[in-house]
């Protein structure tokens, strides 16, 4: 049983960790799994962020190398038994991702990035349309060619999110939801102090992992994280009978999607416009977005001409100036590990950043995967 | 929003007898999902529906919603209001993707009274 | 990008309202409408509705709407079918599916009259084919010409429950039960009465428990309840039936308003969650209005003047009324919205169990309440019950119900109500009752009927509204029922009175031995008489 209180008596734990998405709930789980005491925060409802308004893509490819190894580690190791582990299923697929391309310019792109791809150690290869149609035959002939990394796949951000929290739960962690951090603070040298609404709370680390809103909360203990909202918009079709199993990607970004184990297909993607006209609150959707992903939906896969949409969302990337997280121990405010600004392709490499975080957390530093790429202070000169 | 301490919970489900009928009649969601959602945390109408899909059907939660409701405030013994709502989202009502994609801005008015 | 100096959501008698008052102002109105005729439930609503004049008392929905309609046309406001609004974006604009494509227009004003939606409730078997909405079933019946079953159970005691019943009834169906969870009947007396004295039963603490049946309906369980609404076993009682009708209330259909990004409250007895709106039913965006159901479920009465409201406001902001005559024009339609929720029905008492007299101080009928019918020995406790001495009517409204066309009726200003029109009506000894039932036909409950016990045989006659075909002639004989339907005693049809100004309500005048007037109240044509080639034509 959920206790509903509005009395928060419990004020201070080994970790505090700031945001109930993925990212949170899945460091919860692994903090509280070693023993120790967990508070989560949450200023809204639990899995409703970024994690909420995801399309649930676990892919490898098309990554920038930095965070490749998260994302390798997290198909290797952690995806193919998660839902074993959390005992929930999270409904992983490992179906493969393709990437579409129509024009020359757009496979010459697609060939760059498999390239650098297969540099980092990736498994992925370049396909002529033809064989594109092989592997999911319901696409148009406007396909003539697209990446395929077969060891790409999906899984179900809620079941995911969910499952991490049951576990943490389980373990003793304490989520606290409808309370929005203000701001953090120093305690003898070390970040431990995490004020909010509903007053204060103390750690002996703090976890930052609230996506967009981490940028705000670590600038009040003086970081800046270069990072700033982009509006996306998903859709969500009626169920449907088996067609492909494919990720669905294209070279110019006009749409992104696959179908859930639902039989529903989530497709999602930007107009263009609405990064320059929207004012990121309160997730509307814009009237031009849907018709024109749409558009490109149908030019690419015809048999969508009469298929239903139920429902469409609108979330935003929290998108880091360079297009990769932070994920790091904070050296100048020790007792602070940041996770966040994932660029909207985090959710598949979220079960590694939990691993990520808990090492940083718990020694300093993430030795069983390599994070040093995506560290706090990398975007003005030397770490060093 | 309202505050809510969530922690470990220490009663085992208990199954009612009415836990296999259903209450989401479009995702076939009966009332035991329903209180196994609460029972495993999930608190707000959001969580709910994330976690058993209860509301994400054809008609968006308006036959459901007041019953998952029910279903909820009488196992977290809070009333309806306290638990949320499915979120009214577009299209409101279930369009075939061609005739989103033939989307126009119109600039004529319409045609004089249809009928 | 077309823009409008309205758009309405909503064909209703809210948005249909709404844009006839905007395009009175003068603006350029368009109205959308997801179905394929106008009207929202007016079409349906083939009942009578009550108030007082300016409410539109005593006419019938169906004939409200095409009024409303009528209008529509002559002041220029558009009304479009067919036409599915999808979503509302910022800057007022909407999506509009139409003829197998998407249409965005935008609005200075926007007014959402999306209206409500049937409530349901779960039992083992709610979703087998057979059980439906009450409002499907009307629909059904009264749009498509289409019997739901043939026999019915209504789970549901308020107005919609009480109102359908009837209809089924008129369209030839049985209706085997009404079942009502809470222990008063949920709508007006008036309506449970004039079902209830066509011999259905009326059961107050009960549920239903089951729908029975392999795919579809065949049958149904029903229970008596405890306080806590859990049903008591050992009381099930099994019904032969092939149709269950739920009217548990009605849902706003609030998700536009929501969609658009209005700001929501969750509001029990408004039926669930609604926008905020101010006292002219703007919302928290500016120049987003909603008026009717999608705001709180109340009556179509109340939905027009809110459409009203919402489209004056909207002329006055865009220049097309001055503030002074918006503020007088509020002014009587804010007075003539007090005077249709007023009473025991209205939003201040909706709910209340504990309201035992009415506002004259006559204690409410206990029997009306917990069976549908007046009980014989409560009628001595209202004064518009007695008659004798030559022809007088009786009056059987017994509960404060915002309603006045018979003292309009009476042609000889025997019938009185006065200006607080949730009063029970009153009459005037002195004045003489011509005996010409005008005002039988005139009430919207059929609670009015006209005694005459000067018949020199030991005889006299009752006339009683019947709104049921075939009409019996003059000369066919039947039965006598009592308020409860039960069978009293023979009777023979001696006159049947349909004036143009009975609007279809006609009175049925009936022999009866002198010593049944005060009971008999129903005519039950003999079974002989109905039975046989109609049979055919049932589903």
């Amino acid at each position: 049983m959920i206790m509903p209180s509005s009395s928060v008596e419990k004020r201070t734990a080994d970790v505090i960790i700031i945001g109930g998405g993925v990212m949170g709930c899945g460091a919860a789980y692994q903090l509280s799994k070693e023993g120790l005491s967990v508070i989560v925060l949450e200023k809204g409802e639990l899995c409703a962020g970024g994690s909420g308004r995801n399309a649930g893509g676990v892919r490898q490819s098309a990554r920038d190398v930095r965070e490749i190894p998260l994302a390798v580690h997290a198909v290797q190791n952690i995806w193919p038994s998660l839902g074993e582990e959390l005992g929930v299923d999270v409904e992983y697929v490992q179906k493969g991702n393709l990437r579409l391309g129509r024009t020359e310019a757009h496979l010459e792109k697609l060939r760059g990035l498999v390239d650098k791809n297969i540099e980092a150690g990736l498994c992925l290869r370049m396909a002529t349309g033809a064989e594109a149609r092989e592997i999911c035959p319901y696409m148009s002939e406007e396909v003539i060619g697209a990446s395929w990394c077969p060891t790409d796949g999906y899984a179900n951000p809620f079941k995911t999110a969910f499952g991490y929290y049951q576990r943490a739960l389980d373990h003793g962690a304490v989520f606290i939801t409808g309370v929005t951090v203000t701001g953090l603070g120093k305690v003898r040298g070390k970040i431990r102090r995490v004020s909010t609404d509903e007053g204060t709370f103390e750690g002996e680390s703090v976890v930052l992992a609230a996506g967009y809103y981490s940028r705000a909360i670590a600038e009040t203990v003086g970081i800046e994280i270069p990072v700033e909202r982009e509006d996306e918009e998903v859709f969500v079709t009626e169920r449907l009978p088996p067609m492909f199993d494919q990720v669905l990607g294209t070279a110019e970004a006009d749409f992104y999607g696959h179908r859930t184990k639902h039989g529903s297909f989530l497709l999602g993607g930007v107009s263009g416009l609405q990064h320059f006209t929207s004012n990121h609150e309160g997730h509307p959707t814009e009237a031009y977005t849907a018709p024109s992903l749409v558009r490109a939906i149908i030019g690419f896969f015809p048999a969508f001409a009469n298929v239903k949409i139920i429902r469409s969302w609108s979330g935003h990337f929290d998108t880091c100036v360079d297009g990769v997280p932070v994920i790091s121990a904070v050296d100048e405010a020790p007792g602070l590990t940041i996770a966040c600004a994932f660029s909207g392709h985090g959710f598949g490499i979220s079960p590694a950043v939990s691993i990520a975080i808990k090492e940083l957390v718990m020694d300093g530093k993430s030795h069983t995967i390599d994070v040093s790429g995506l560290r706090y202070d990398r975007f003005t000169g030397s770490a060093d | 929003m309202t505050v809510i301490v969530r922690e470990k919970s220490t009663d085992s489900f208990a199954p009612q007898a009415e836990d296999d009928m259903l209450v989401c009649r479009c995702e076939e969601v009966t009332q035991g999902d329903i209180r196994t959602a609460v029972h495993a945390g999930l608190r707000t109408f959001g969580e709910i529906k994330r976690y058993s899909r209860a509301g994400m059907g054809l008609c968006q939660g308006q036959t459901c919603q007041r019953l998952v409701r029910a279903v909820v405030a009488a196992q977290l013994k809070v009333p309806a209001g306290e638990i949320g709502r499915v979120a009214g989202r577009a299209p409101v009502r279930p369009v075939v993707m061609k005739e989103l994609a033939l989307s126009t801005e119109e600039s004529e008015g319409v045609d004089d009274y249809a009928e | 990008m077309k823009r409008y100096e309205m758009i309405v959501i909503g064909a209703g008698p809210a948005g249909l309202s709404a844009a006839c008052a905007a395009a009175e102002a003068g603006m350029e109105v368009v109205v959308f409408d997801e179905n394929a005729k106008p009207g929202g439930q007016l079409f349906k609503q083939i009942h009578k509705f009550f108030g007082s004049r300016e409410h539109q008392a005593r006419i019938r929905g169906v004939k409200i709407g095409e009024n409303l309609l009528a209008d529509a046309k002559k002041l220029g406001a558009k009304v479009v079918l067919g036409a599915t609004v999808l979503g509302i974006y910022k800057n007022k604009e909407v999506s509009v599916r139409l003829e197998g494509e998407v249409r965005n227009y935008k609005a200075d004003s926007l007014i959402i009259a999306t209206g409500a939606a049937e409530n349901m409730v779960r039992f083992d078997g709610w979703t087998k084919p057979g059980v439906m909405g009450a409002g499907a079933a009307q629909t059904l019946m009264n749009l498509h010409g289409i019997r739901p079953g043939k026999k019915i159970l209504m789970v549901g005691s308020g107005n919609v429950g009480l109102v359908v019943a009837f209809q089924l009834l008129q369209a030839g169906c049985e209706v085997t039960a009404i079942v009502e969870a809470a222990p008063r009947v949920g709508g007006y007396g008036v309506h449970a009465a004039k079902v209830a004295r066509t011999g259905v039963p009326l059961y107050t603490s009960h549920t239903i428990t089951r729908a029975l049946g392999a795919d579809t309906v065949t049958g149904a369980v029903i229970a008596e309840v405890d306080g806590s609404f859990a049903p008591k076993p050992g009381t099930e009682k099994t019904l032969d039936v092939d149709t269950v009708c739920i009217a548990v209330g009605l849902s706003p259909m609030s998700q536009l308003a929501d969609n658009a990004g209005c700001e929501m409250v969750y509001d029990g007895a408004k039926g669930g969650y609604v926008p905020v709106l101010d006292e002219d039913g703007e919302t928290s965006l500016k120049g987003v209005y909603c008026a009717g159901d999608v705001c709180g479920i109340e009556e179509a009465s109340t939905a027009m003047i809110q459409g009203k409201i919402a489209a004056a406001k909207a002329a006055c902001e865009l220049g097309y009324m001055s503030e002074g005559a918006f503020a007088q024009k509020a002014k009587g339609y804010r007075e003539s919205l007090k005077k249709i929720r007023a009473g025991m029905f209205g939003p201040a008492n909706k709910g209340r169990a504990d309201i035992v007299a009415t506002d004259e101080g006559y204690p409410l009928s206990q029997s009306l309440l917990k069976n549908g019918f007046i009980a014989e020995r409560e009628t001595a406790d209202f004064p518009t019950f007695t008659y004798g001495g030559g022809t007088r009517v009786v009056i059987e409204c017994t509960q404060n119900i915002p309603c006045d066309p018979c003292q309009d009726a009476c042609p000889k200003g025997c019938i009185r109500v006065g200006a607080d029109i949730a009063l029970l009506p009153t009459l005037d000894a002195s004045r003489a009752c011509t005996g010409c039932g005008l005002c039988v036909g005139a009430c919207s409950g059929q609670a009015i009927f006209l005694i005459n016990d000067t018949l020199e045989d030991g005889h006299g006659t009752v006339g009683l509204p019947y709104e049921f075909l075939p009409l019996p002639q003059k000369g066919t004989s039947g039965k006598a029922l009592d308020r409860s339907g039960r069978e009293l005693c023979d009777a023979v049809v001696v006159d049947v009175r349909n004036s143009k100004a009975m609007d279809k309500t006609p009175m049925l005048v009936m022999k009866v031995p002198k010593i049944e007037l005060g009971r008999a109240r129903f005519f039950k044509v003999l079974e002989a008489a109905t039975s046989g080639a109609e049979e055919g034509s049932v589903l």
